[in-house]
């Protein structure tokens, strides 16, 4: 149809004035809304916690672009604890009671997020937190996790994870539990031993080390002679590329293998390492990419990641996480229309918010929802979702060795 | 827990043969601190972090195409005067032996920091062909760089348990570390031999840290993790040796292995250093 | 170590009155209305000086570096964790317990480790680390921890002040000031003096009569029961404790470094290095400067070691003295000499004081002594003669308990000493010097002596020791150099430095081994002059020496030894002229070709 040309300079101005108005809506103005939190950027904890660093700055980067929080500029206010939670707890009632920050954001692992819990609590602070990987420690009603875990993880998780080795090519009728005995390891691999036994597997090998151990060639023998159908490795960190290393040393490989929770890059270039499964909340691929504010995240953390020289710039269950703890934290913001904290965790135990994740609901046990932890399995030095169906990309399937 | 489960004959073996190799490397890196704490007096706290240094820079050439073996040709030589360098600011400033391990615990955390900027926090590990290569001896996996490590710990502390023993610089060695004025009394150029025992010190540790790249992953925390049972290898087998950190460091390494191998792994701290504790209570009469 | 010369009481109690000052006034913290975050990072500091306090009352005064902190403060905070979280206790009646199973652990360890002899140094460091790995293998084994580990989050804190850190920062408050006086009382005390000596030469200590083996574990006792407390309080503040957390290498090998970095030998000093240390740590938490600031500690700890190399404190004082020194140093105080044994038997002189039988020892085969029978008599001068290696020395060193006898007697005023160890020698009223002077290089002179006026002498208080000490000098004629160090003394003064520590335990026997070697003529005619004065004022000597001319001059009888035997006895003059005794000074050819 022909423009006249009145309507169409009524469509240029229209054009302008909102793109006026965008641009408006684009610079937040007024003091800004200052949120505190610690992050482990030295010591043993540091090479994830950077992980965790570069997402927040990216979110926040984003949000500012997007006009910021109830109109007002974000400014993070980021301190470092030293991968020590005495130092966490001190340092996160500095950003309450001296910088009095006005809301408090996670720090990385569980150690810290409880020390963070237990100031959030006595200054009555929501806290939004991403890395806490026990469930029934949660004693606080104004805690949110952003990693959905669900509530009975040590339950649930290895459930998942047995359904998709049942619908695989070679379902397993003997299972090696092996673990670490790292807190936020050992109670789930206590859960993989009873879903095991519940669901009739023969558990022919039981082992546990401590965490620190340097020479995994003893356990990865003892491992090889027991010759399981299936092994579960409750590692965290570099633990299981050390008992990739042994196995490979001794010329094993285990049919079908399981990794709790591996260091995300070592893991998934390490030959030996061939379709190891692990779990996950989140993927770079199809359905994960639709979720909100999926596809543009990945593509910004690729590009900083890679320049702060991170050996695996793709965004795995860490760096979801961390960001969907952010998403969670804004949408408090935006639903309670304002920063008082017990408004923000009233809005939250009722609502839905979309996150990275998919949809996310709060009224469960500790805050938790549903456990949205999938399957992957490295296939082709790839992270790849292959359980439940629903979440798996081209056609993937479970491989066996 | 699992109780005692008796293990094949080959997973014993295979675990005492695992206990030695990892066991040849807490001698490794022990030799070089046993020495300059026995007979330089410094208690090396850095050496951990050199190891770890070395080991990053085997890393970055072997990255860029360089040989893990053939980059010992230019790390020895470097850290041998960074060694040597250390020291002459040691005696420059008359360092006390306790002094010396708050010095070098700074100097730690210098190089952890720098670690970290470089290569950041996250760990690293070195592909190399060394890593593809696996041979059977008598139904027994010999992991080529795990052969590498014994060989050279082996090699090494025989070397300097030799060269203290027969040539004429090691004799002013230890005589220097008995009694320094003496020694100097009877010409012996104290000043000299000390920088070049520091410097070998440190040549010792960067040969640990590539062997450590060989073997293990990398990260600029894991500086830490060695510390504990490299010093209980040393002090076991007593300062200022050369193949006694080798046999201790063996000892704790197969003790643990066997009792990862019939036991609950999570048992073998408190064998090793149990046993640790009783060889320093009953030993017959070795003053420290 | 300050030596605090003068018996001006009221200035004893100025520094503990300081300390429960400023914990008093720091006490009001809390009510200033400072934001929680400050009550948080004070009871950091105060819990690291808590920690490096306790372990310098073992280590920093003995020299005993022990390794093993992180086992003593781990089982402290288990212990709390446990008894708070499996039965329900209030978290204050934890802490005693925490205190008292923490120490069981330390005496139990001790008693095994001091007993064997030749654990030192290295050593010791290394069997106080491998403690703390058993002890942390075994907690995360077993249903103490048992790798889950232990939530407080229910636990109750109790309400002492406005905000629950407030409540930890008192309880540390309490904690530190308690230390730090205990460190203090320790440091100016019996035991402080007698851990010092054990410092600078465990053996000379010993045999100088301070019970070392107690000493050591009252120490260690001491030590660990504060470091179960920190642990205790330091459970709940964490709120959830692991193993992997706790027992470590961090935490002795923060504790050193905060001692040596403020200064081992003072009391204070460690509480200096915590202060600074943790401030440090503290101060580089902004995340811009993470990385970089863990650098820059590094740097400032080696700027801080190599311009202070012992230390903040002895640094500080020698600042601080050195603006003092015009002014004029109190003269020192002494009491009158005395002119018999304060507790000598009513015996008459000439009556048998010391019997020693059938007296052997042998070191791995060789006999140094062969079984000899020696009779000391009250009152007299005994020359002890021979060769070189005829076992003379040996003869004092077993006797004075330096070693154990491998057979025989020794039987001192009716009681059998030998077996018995060197300390309860010492008080028994034996003494000795040694042949090369030890001794104890931190310690002044009047220091030197007056431990050995408390030990052997059995004098409780350290300012009457001092005293008494002061006398001893006198009679020495060492009064001018009361407030030296050894290493600025020559060889004639130590040697006298020597037999004023031996005389000043009050002994009845005195064994002094070669006392004028090295000397020339006229310092031998002194120390002549000196030992007749020892005798005449009460003590029986026993005297091993190789300057005929004293030995003819000095002694009433002599015994001569050869190979480890008793060759000969009797008068010198007399002894001397004897084929055989000349036979083994000589050897034989020189006897055939000599004259009688």
């Amino acid at each position: 149809m022909k423009k006249t040309p009145v309507s169409r300079r009524f469509t240029l101005l229209a054009a302008l004035l909102s793109f006026a108005g965008l641009a408006v809506a684009q610079a937040p103005s007024g003091p800004p809304i200052r949120i505190g939190s610690t992050l482990a950027l030295t010591g043993p904890l540091s090479a994830t916690a950077q992980v965790h660093k570069i997402v927040g700055e990216i979110y926040i980067e984003q949000a500012n672009k997007r006009g910021g929080w109830l109109g007002r500029p974000l400014e993070w206010v980021l301190k470092d604890d030293q991968s020590k939670p005495d130092l966490a707890r001190t340092l996160y009632e500095q950003l309450v009671t001296v910088d009095k920050v006005d809301l408090l954001f996670s720090p990385y692992a569980t150690g810290a997020i409880l020390s963070a819990m237990g100031v959030a609590q006595r200054y009555n602070k929501v806290l939004v937190h991403h890395t806490f990987g026990i469930p029934s420690l949660v004693k606080y009603d104004m805690a949110f996790p952003a990693w959905s875990l669900g509530s009975d993880p040590a339950n649930t998780v290895p459930n998942t994870l047995f359904d998709a080795l049942a619908a695989g090519p070679k379902p397993p009728k003997t299972i090696a539990v092996v673990t670490s005995k790292f807190p936020s390891i050992q109670f789930m691999s206590a859960g993989a031993r009873e879903v095991a036994k519940k669901r009739g597997l023969q558990e022919v090998l039981f082992l546990e080390w401590d965490f620190g151990n340097r020479d995994f060639g003893p356990i990865a023998n003892r491992i090889k002679d027991a010759k399981p159908d299936f092994v579960f490795v409750g590692a965290i960190g570099l633990e299981g590329n050390l008992l990739l290393d042994a196995m490979k040393k001794i010329d094993y490989v285990p049919p079908q293998h399981f990794y709790l929770y591996p260091s995300p890059g070592p893991l998934v270039t390490l030959p030996e390492a061939k379709n190891a499964l692990s779990v996950t909340i989140f993927e770079e691929q199809q359905p994960f990419l639709n979720n909100t504010g999926a596809a543009d995240f990945v593509k910004l953390f690729r590009e900083r990641a890679t320049a702060a020289k991170l050996p695996d710039p793709s965004v795995e269950v860490q760096a979801a996480a961390s960001y969907t703890a952010w998403q969670i934290l804004a949408a408090g913001v935006a639903g309670a229309k304002s920063l008082d904290d017990k408004a923000i965790a009233a809005w939250l135990k009722t609502n839905t918010v979309d996150t990275l994740q998919g949809p996310l609901r709060f009224n469960g046990p500790g805050n938790y929802g549903e456990d949205l932890m999938r399957i992957k399995q490295v296939q082709n030095g790839h992270w790849t979702v292959v359980w439940p169906k629903a979440f798996t990309a081209g056609g993937a399937t479970l491989q066996t060795n | 827990m699992s109780g005692f489960t008796m293990p094949s004959a080959t997973l014993l073996a295979q675990s005492i043969l695992s206990g030695v190799f990892v066991g040849a490397l807490y001698g490794l890196l022990g030799l070089g601190l046993s020495l300059s704490w026995g007979l330089l007096r410094l208690i090396n706290l850095a050496h951990f972090a050199f190891a770890f240094l070395a080991a990053y820079l085997c890393y970055q050439m072997a990255q860029m195409g360089v040989d893990p073996l053939l980059s010992l040709g230019l790390i020895v030589p470097l850290f041998f005067a960074i060694g040597a360098g250390l020291h002459w600011g040691m005696m420059k400033f008359q360092i006390t032996p306790f002094n010396s391990l708050l010095v070098t615990f700074g100097l730690t955390g210098i190089v952890e920091a720098l670690i970290q900027t470089i290569w950041t926090a996250d760990f690293r590990k070195l592909e190399s062909s060394y890593g593809e290569h696996n041979f059977k001896v008598a139904g027994l996996y010999v992991p080529l760089p795990e052969l590498i490590t014994l060989g050279l710990a082996v090699s090494l502390s025989f070397v300097v348990w030799a060269v203290l023993r027969y040539t004429d610089l090691g004799k002013a060695l230890r005589a220097s570390a008995e009694d320094s004025a003496v020694a100097a009394a009877f010409g012996i150029n104290e000043k000299r031999n000390a920088l070049l025992l520091a410097g070998t010190c440190s040549a010792l540790a960067s040969i640990a840290g590539v062997c450590l790249a060989l073997g293990f992953t990398l990260a600029p925390s894991q500086i830490y993790a060695w510390i504990g049972v490299v010093f209980a290898a040393v002090m076991l087998g007593g300062l200022g040796r050369a193949l006694a950190p080798l046999i201790a460091g063996i000892v704790i390494g197969v003790s643990e292995a066997v009792t990862m191998a019939v036991t609950a792994p999570s048992w073998a701290p408190l064998v090793s250093f149990t046993l640790l504790i009783a060889i320093l209570l009953f030993r017959p009469g070795r003053a420290a | 170590m300050a030596a605090a010369v003068g018996p001006r009481e009221p200035s004893r109690w100025r520094i503990p009155l300081a300390i429960v000052a400023l914990g008093a006034a720091l006490a009001f913290v809390p009510a200033l209305g400072l934001p929680a975050f400050y009550d948080s990072l004070l009871y950091l500091i105060l819990h690291w000086i808590v920690l490096a306090t306790s372990w310098n009352i073992l280590s920093g005064y003995t020299g005993y570096f022990s390794f093993g902190h992180g086992a003593f403060f781990g089982a402290g905070i288990y212990t709390s964790a446990t008894l708070m979280s499996r039965w329900d206790w209030p978290f204050l009646w934890t802490l005693p317990v925490a205190a008292a199973v923490a120490c069981v652990l330390g005496v139990v360890v001790g008693a095994i480790v001091f007993r064997v002899k030749g654990i030192r140094g290295e050593v010791f460091a290394l069997l106080t680390l491998a403690v703390t790995f058993v002890l942390g293998t075994i907690i995360v084994n077993t249903p103490i921890d048992g790798g889950n580990g232990v939530s407080l989050a229910a636990v109750a804190i109790p309400k002492f002040g406005p905000t629950p850190s407030s409540t930890f920062y008192l309880l540390a408050l309490i904690a530190a000031t308690a230390t730090l006086l205990v460190a203090w009382a320790i440091a100016v005390s019996k035991l402080g003096a007698g851990l010092f000596a054990i410092h600078d030469d465990e053996d000379a200590a010993e045999v100088m009569g301070v019970p070392t083996y107690r000493y050591k574990l009252v120490a260690l006792a001491i030590s660990c029961s504060l470091a179960g407390v920190a642990g205790g309080i330091h459970a709940l503040f964490l709120n959830y404790v692991t193993v992997g957390e706790v027992f470590t290498i961090t935490v002795p090998l923060t504790v050193v470094l905060m001692s040596v970095l403020g200064g081992t030998r003072h009391w204070a000093g460690p509480a200096v290095g915590a202060v600074v240390i943790t401030l440090l740590l503290y101060s580089f938490t902004a995340a811009d400067y993470a990385v970089a600031g863990k650098a820059m500690i590094g740097v400032i700890l080696i700027a801080a070691i190599l311009f202070m190399p012992d230390g903040i404190l002895p640094r500080l004082q020698r600042l601080w003295q050195r603006r003092r020194s015009d002014r004029p140093a109190p003269p020192l105080a002494r009491a009158p000499l005395p002119t018999v044994p304060a507790h000598g038997s009513a015996a008459a002189v000439g009556g048998v004081l010391l019997q020693a039988r059938g007296l052997a020892k042998s070191f791995r085969g060789v006999k140094a002594l062969a079984g000899v029978d020696v009779e000391v008599r009250r009152g007299e001068i005994l020359g002890l003669l021979g060769p070189n290696g005829s076992g003379k020395s040996t003869f004092i060193n077993v006797v004075s308990g330096h070693f154990l006898p491998s057979g025989g007697s020794v039987v001192f005023e009716g009681k059998e000493l030998a077996g018995r160890a060197a300390h309860r020698i010492a008080s028994a009223g034996i003494s000795r010097t040694y042949q090369i002077p030890r001794p104890f290089a931190h310690q002044t002179v009047l220091d030197n002596v007056a431990l050995a006026a408390m030990f052997g002498g059995g004098i409780n208080t350290p300012a009457a020791a001092r005293r008494e000490a002061m006398s001893w000098l006198v009679f020495a004629g060492l009064q001018d150099k009361a407030l030296d160090r050894p290493d600025a003394l020559n060889l004639h003064q130590r040697k006298f430095l020597e037999l004023a520590r031996a005389l000043a335990s009050r002994p009845r026997l005195v064994l002094l081994d070669e006392v004028l070697c090295g000397l020339t003529p006229s310092e031998i005619d002194d120390a002549v002059a000196l030992v007749r004065r020892i005798r005449d004022q009460g003590s029986t000597v026993v005297f091993v020496e190789h300057v005929m001319r004293a030995v003819m001059a000095l002694t009433d009888r002599v015994v001569v030894f050869d190979h480890g035997e008793l060759l000969a006895e009797g008068l010198a003059s007399e002894v001397m002229q004897r084929p055989e005794v000349m036979r083994a000074y000589l050897g034989q050819a020189d006897v055939d070709s000599g004259h009688a």
